[in-house]
This record gives C-alpha cells, sequence and structure tokens, in this order.
C-alpha cells in the first residue's frame, strides 16, 4: 500500500474507530451514570451489566451474543403484566432468556442482586426469572435471585451455578432436556421446591445447603440422574422425592424434612396395598 | 413442415423447463396486491407484500413460497413477509401442499417474518399447507380463519392471534419455540397435535373448545389458559411439564387423558371447572393440584402419580368425591391427598365415596 492510499483511509479507520466505541446501549457504559440504563429487547452483541441497570421488559441474549453482569451490580426488575403474549419470549412475566453465554459474575463481597423495582408489589414471585435455553458456556456465581418464578432454568444447558442465594423464589432451580450443570454450594431456601430435575437431567448437586421448602428440596422424574453429593437437605416438606431405581442417593444428607425421601409413582399409598 | 413442428414444440418445451428451474414470481421489496391474484409454482418474496383490501390471493396446490431473510435490527427475526387485509385461500392437497418456508440455504427459525392477516372481513382458508422458519407462522389480529391440516414447525411462534375468531382442524404444532398463542380470540382445536415446543398453547381472555387433540412434550406447559372459558374433551395431555393449567377461567374438563407429565397433570388456579371422566396417571408431582378453585371432580381415574393424587393449596374445601384413587380404602386415600389435614390453614378435600374400581375407560384414551 502506498502513503496516498493510506491517508485517505486513516480518516475512514478513524470514524470506524469512534462509532466502535461509542456508548451503544448494547455496549459497555462509557462512564457511570445517575439514572441506571435501561434495558429490553433482543441483543445479538457483547452486553455489559454494571452498577445499577433496570431490566425494563424481556430481554433476550440472542445465540451468539453475551451478557456479562460484573460483579456488585444491581438488576432492578420491572414485572410484567401477566397477560403479556407480545414481546414476551417465554414467560407472560418480565424475564432474561439467555440463547448466547452468561456470565454472571459476583463474588462474596460484591454479589449480583436480581431485585424488584418496586418490592412492594403484591405477588410473590413478581418476574419469570433467569432461563437459559440451549446457551453456549455460562456461569451464575455468587448472585442473589429472589421473588421469581423459577430463579434459574436450564434448558439444554449447561452451566456452572456456584455460591448464590436464591431465596423466596417459587422453585430455585429447574433443569430439564440434557442439562448437565454443575451446581455447588447453593443456598436455596423459603420456596415451593428446590431443585427438579426433569426429562434426562443430569446434574451434579454438590455441598447445597436447600430448607424451608413447602414441597420438595429436590425432585427427580424417571428419566433423570443427578448425582447427589453432600448437600444439606433439612427442613423442607420433602427431602427427595424421586423414583425408586438403581441411583446412588447419599441419605445422610436429608435430615430433618416433613419426609426425608418419598418415593414416587404411588401418590402416597404403600408399596403394597392390603 | 411436421420436422419443423416438432422443432417448434420440441423447444418449447425446453423453454418451459428452464422457466420451471426459477421462480416464476419474484416480489422485492415493498409491494402491493391491488388486484386479485393467482399464485402457483414457486413464488419467492424478498420483502413486504401487502393483498389489499378486498382483494383475494388464491395460491394453488403444490405452490412454494421463500422468503428471503433480512433482520435489520439484529434482534434474530427476520422482516420479510406476507400481510394481508383482503383475503387468503391457500387450497392445497395432502399430495400437492402449499409450503411457506424460508429461502437460505440453511434455514432456521425466525428467518422470515409471518403470515399476516389483519381486519379481513372474510374467511381466510389455509388447508394442507407447511409454514416452517417463521417469527410467527400464522398471525391474525381481527381475523377470521380456518386451518384445515396445516402443519406448522420451526417457527418461534407457531401462531398468533388476537381479537380473531380461529377454526383449526388436523393441524400439527411441532417443535416450535411457543406452539400457539392467542388472546381476546374464540378458537376450535380438533384433532390438532401441539408436540416439542416450550409452550404447547398458550391463551388469554379466551373461548377455546378443544377435542380430540393430542398435546404432548411441551417443556412447559400444555395448555395455559388465563381468564378464559374452556371445554376440554377427549384429548390427550401427556409429557408436558404441566399438562393442563387454568387460571382465573372457567369450563368443563371431561374424558382427556393426562398423564406423564412431569410437573402436575392439572393445575386449577382461581378457577371454575368440572373435571369429571379423566385419566389422570403417572404425573411427576401431583395428578391435580387445586388452587382457591371451585367446581367438581367426579368419576376420575386418578391412580399412580408421583407425590400426590390431589393438593389443595388454597383454603377452601375441594368436591372430590366420587373417583378412583388406586384404592377405595378411605385411609389409604387420605394418604394420596394434601390438604388442611396434614397442613395447618389449607382448606378439606372430600373424597368420599369412592368408586370402587378404575371407571369404565374406554371412552378415555389409553396411556402409552
Amino acid at each position: 500500500m502506498d502513503l496516498n492510499v493510506r491517508t485517505l483511509l486513516a480518516p475512514v479507520l478513524l470514524l470506524l474507530s469512534i462509532g466502535g466505541c461509542a456508548p451503544l446501549p448494547s455496549g459497555e457504559p462509557a462512564a457511570p451514570r445517575a439514572e441506571p440504563l435501561r434495558y429490553a429487547g433482543a441483543y445479538a452483541g457483547d452486553l455489559f451489566w454494571e452498577g445499577r441497570v433496570v431490566m425494563a421488559g424481556d430481554v433476550l441474549i440472542l445465540a451468539g451474543g453475551s451478557l456479562t453482569i460484573r460483579a456488585g451490580t444491581e438488576v432492578l426488575v420491572e414485572p410484567a403484566e401477566g397477560t403479556q403474549i407480545d414481546p414476551d419470549y417465554l414467560s407472560s412475566q418480565t424475564e432474561l432468556l439467555v440463547r448466547g453465554r452468561l456470565d454472571s459474575a459476583g463474588t462474596g463481597s460484591a454479589p449480583v442482586r436480581f431485585l424488584l423495582v418496586d418490592p412492594d408489589v403484591a405477588e410473590s414471585y413478581a418476574w419469570a426469572g433467569i432461563t437459559l435455553d440451549r446457551a453456549g458456556d455460562s456461569r451464575i456465581v455468587q448472585t442473589e435471585i429472589s421473588r421469581a418464578d423459577t430463579a434459574i432454568r436450564l434448558v439444554a444447558s449447561s452451566p456452572l451455578i456456584e455460591g448464590n442465594r436464591i431465596v423466596g423464589n417459587r422453585y430455585g432451580i429447574i433443569v430439564q432436556q440434557q442439562s448437565a450443570p454443575k451446581i455447588l454450594g447453593n443456598t436455596l431456601r423459603d420456596g415451593e421446591g428446590g431443585i427438579y430435575c426433569w426429562r434426562g437431567a443430569s446434574p451434579y448437586l454438590k455441598g447445597n445447603r436447600i430448607s424451608g421448602h413447602d414441597e420438595e428440596a429436590i425432585f427427580v422424574d424417571a428419566s433423570s440422574r443427578p448425582w447427589l453429593d453432600r448437600n444439606s437437605v433439612t427442613g423442607n416438606r420433602i427431602g427427595l422425592a424421586i423414583y425408586s431405581r438403581d441411583l446412588p442417593v447419599d441419605e445422610p444428607s436429608f435430615r430433618d424434612n416433613g419426609e426425608d425421601i418419598r418415593w414416587l409413582g404411588r401418590q402416597g399409598l404403600p408399596d403394597r396395598l392390603p | 413442415m411436421r420436422r419443423l413442428l416438432l422443432l417448434l414444440i420440441l423447444c418449447g418445451t425446453l423453454a418451459n423447463g428452464q422457466a420451471a428451474a426459477e421462480p416464476a414470481t419474484i416480489y422485492r421489496g415493498e409491494q402491493t396486491l391491488f388486484a386479485d391474484t393467482v399464485w402457483s409454482g414457486e413464488i419467492l418474496i424478498d420483502g413486504i407484500l401487502t393483498v389489499a383490501p378486498g382483494v383475494t390471493l388464491e395460491i394453488r396446490p403444490g405452490t412454494r413460497v421463500l422468503f428471503t431473510r433480512m433482520d435489520s435490527n439484529g434482534d434474530g427475526v427476520g422482516e420479510h413477509e406476507l400481510f394481508s387485509q383482503g383475503t387468503i385461500l391457500a387450497l392445497g392437497t395432502a399430495a400437492a401442499p402449499i409450503v411457506f418456508t424460508s429461502a437460505q440455504p440453511t434455514p432456521q427459525r425466525g428467518d422470515w417474518g409471518a403470515l399476516n392477516m389483519m381486519v379481513g372481513e372474510a374467511d381466510n382458508r389455509l388447508e394442507h399447507c407447511r409454514i416452517e422458519y417463521g417469527y410467527r407462522g400464522f398471525h391474525a389480529h381481527f381475523s377470521q380463519a380456518s386451518l384445515r391440516a396445516v402443519e406448522l414447525r420451526d417457527n418461534l411462534r407457531g401462531a398468533q392471534f388476537q381479537e380473531s375468531r380461529v377454526v383449526i382442524v388436523g393441524g400439527r404444532f411441532i417443535d416450535n419455540t411457543n406452539g400457539i398463542q392467542f388472546r381476546d380470540s374464540q378458537v376450535e382445536l380438533t384433532a390438532c397435535l401441539v408436540a416439542g415446543n416450550q409452550w404447547g398453547i398458550r391463551c388469554v381472555y379466551s373461548d377455546v373448545i378443544l377435542r380430540d387433540c393430542e398435546i404432548r412434550d411441551n417443556l412447559i406447559n400444555g395448555l395455559n389458559l388465563r381468564g378464559g372459558s374452556l371445554l376440554a374433551e377427549g384429548n390427550r395431555l401427556v409429557g408436558n411439564r404441566r399438562g393442563l393449567y387454568l387460571q382465573e377461567s372457567r369450563g368443563s374438563v371431561r374424558g382427556n387423558l393426562l398423564a406423564d407429565n412431569s410437573e402436575h397433570g392439572i393445575f386449577l388456579e382461581n378457577s371454575t371447572v368440572e373435571v369429571s371422566d379423566n385419566r389422570i396417571v403417572a404425573n411427576g408431582r401431583a395428578g391435580i393440584r387445586w388452587l382457591n378453585s371451585a367446581g367438581r371432580l367426579f368419576a376420575n381415574q386418578i391412580d399412580s402419580n408421583g407425590v400426590y393424587a390431589l393438593i389443595n393449596d388454597g383454603d377452601g374445601p375441594v368436591d372430590a368425591r366420587g373417583n378412583w384413587w388406586g384404592s377405595a380404602d378411605p385411609a389409604l386415600i387420605a394418604l394420596t391427598v394434601r390438604d388442611g389435614r396434614n397442613r395447618p390453614g389449607m382448606g378439606l378435600v372430600d373424597t368420599s365415596a369412592p368408586l370402587p374400581a378404575a371407571p369404565d375407560i374406554s371412552t378415555i384414551p389409553e396411556y402409552r
């Protein structure tokens, strides 16, 4: 390339460079703002959240895109009408749906928090939660999630879910459709149910503390094969609900529940009827 | 002279063969049909095509309508589509169905927009069609439509409508992200298959008649209705997360199979429903979950469900007299029910007068 061509190209490259750094809604925030940025809609690129952000509606991270939530971020969720059918992606409630990658990267001292904009709304479970649907390499770490219908739902996705506080949701974590996540050292408390393994799920559950649920702490359907490793499951209505079959269960993990283990398929009837 | 004629015929045949290799008709950009139009062969829509009010677009059997992908705002949804304010008559045959699909070499859900029908006064009719790789395969507002033997697969939403009256017979809604969703509509579904979607059928403020349908393997709910009415007879709702979920609705659920759903066979929330003559078996958590609802539950087979046969999560009573619970022993039946007896504050379930055996189920679809 001769000098003349380079001289001609320079302003073009400069403009492209400036354009690439512009503070787009889907890009990195340029500087701290007084008002939190608001997000709703589908995002194809790499999205970064930090500080305080508002989920003003459904957020979809498209395949190939990513969402990084930095330590200490507060995500304020605006509940939606329970009757919306458009532009929802899966739930009628406000949802974070990830088909790309999610990195919710809290730390012990600076967790990521998902909160309601208005904590006084009447509904106990006022937003849908986070769904990973055939998502890429993802993790949810040191993140607090509350008042969701399902805090984390995994469909054919296998993220790392570690050290989170999942409190006061209807369901804590639903794992389904060939998902094989690592679920390590989380606290799940005070919901209807804790962890559900459905439709061929095979999560590794280790060191989780699951307590205070109105129904099952862990539910395993006939087609799922979780690895249950030294979890603490106490104070739930039912500790583990599982079909009777060849699956190793660390029974000492299940203590002081209304029923520690409920064998499924008999709807409460004894194995042998008189 | 004869040789010359043969040569002319041969040239004509070759020319026709060459023309068939490319779409007979191509619409680029934004265009409108202002006169009645008939399509056959292959049609390429590389833009947005509108059918003007009062105009009929007739699509002949075997026609393939291809849409190019244009996602100008990067939201993952293609925008090229058909927008009808007139009437669409797409009457394929079993042997020569009409196909609406993506023109992409590797098609994916959402490549193109929808078959949109807006404010049509006449009946739009689709028969023996396949609609695939769209955002909303079939989409209607303030319209009337009849779909017979239409297959909608691999769309982001198979069908979506609002303020419309839609009759669907023999429809197949397969492997869409969401199968069917609608609001403020009157909808009849007969002999349809809704399978492999996240949500099977989801609707609000609508009157729904569901007969002889199979709704299976949907990841969230088979059928969820909020604020509407439902008549469900002779259906199979199997292998979904929840089979049937009614919220603030009313209706009758009679003679259906609700089986092998991961969570509940039926979940009634603030609804008034008569549930009778159903086979509610082998659901994961409970056969029936009843939350602040009214109505009756009778003559059902409620057997072999996971944790419970029936959960009453509301503070009101449940009239569940006259069902089969897998046993006729009242003490054992009590074990199958979760209510105020073992959960303070919840209402009681009346399971008296149980059936002595599973009811005559010859009219209910078989399980497996």
